[in-house]
């Protein structure tokens, strides 16, 4: 089933994928999947291993579950401090 | 608490959230922008976060520091938007009865805060280049 979801980039990710946002209806059930749809759209393949992902504003594994409205975000490691 | 700065750091003031009169000392680690990383000169820095997640993440490293050690107060703060050399980019500080804890508590938040708190540095070099920084 299609889900109406919003996916942001931070870091050098926004480069991987030349955005911070994209919006789109996905058939995607999890993280995974959805990563995989999206990869087409990269312009480089990034380090999977390094990715951390979250859903509206929480950590979560690559195998959580996507639902309508979802804001998924994708995360290069950390670099702060 | 953790927090997340737009505009420069106040050092005093976060100090004096974190001194208590049941404390009998403070240790503190502030983190600056310094001219040169991996054999670049760097002119500038920029730091991205993700808000919300970094905040509550920071919260969570905080409560653990006060779970592992005997602490009275912590507080950090880390700057993010375009720094100038020399700007403070982090700061850590703990007060405490004793000060081993305060140490080590001080440690523990700043490591932590830089493995895991989603914050992103993009460093201009002296080349008129820039790029996003991995994980030191």
């Amino acid at each position: 089933m299609n889900k109406n979801i919003e996916i942001l980039f931070f870091g050098k990710l926004k480069e991987t994928w030349n955005t911070n946002k994209l919006k789109l209806k996905t058939n995607s059930d999890d993280i995974e999947s959805l990563y995989t749809e999206i990869l087409s759209k990269a312009a480089q393949t990034p380090h999977k291993e390094s990715i951390k992902v979250a859903i509206n504003d929480e950590f979560v594994d690559w195998q959580t579950a996507i639902t309508d409205g979802d804001c998924i975000a994708f995360l290069p490691p950390a670099s702060g401090g | 608490m953790f927090t997340i700065s737009e505009t420069s750091i106040n050092a005093d003031k976060l100090k004096k959230q974190t001194l208590d009169p049941s404390a009998g000392g403070f240790a503190c680690f502030e983190g600056w922008v310094r001219n040169h990383n991996q054999g670049k000169d760097v002119t500038k820095l920029a730091y991205e976060a993700y808000n919300k997640l970094a905040i509550k993440e920071g919260n969570r490293i905080i409560q653990e520091a006060h779970k592992k050690y005997a602490i009275t107060k912590a507080f950090c703060s880390h700057r993010i938007g375009l720094l100038e050399i020399g700007d403070m980019a982090v700061w850590v500080g703990v007060s405490a009865a004793h000060r081993d804890a305060a140490f080590k508590a001080c440690r523990y938040i700043l490591d932590q805060v830089k493995a895991r708190v989603p914050i992103w540095k993009n460093e201009s070099w002296v080349d008129g280049e820039s790029g996003w920084i991995d994980q030191e």
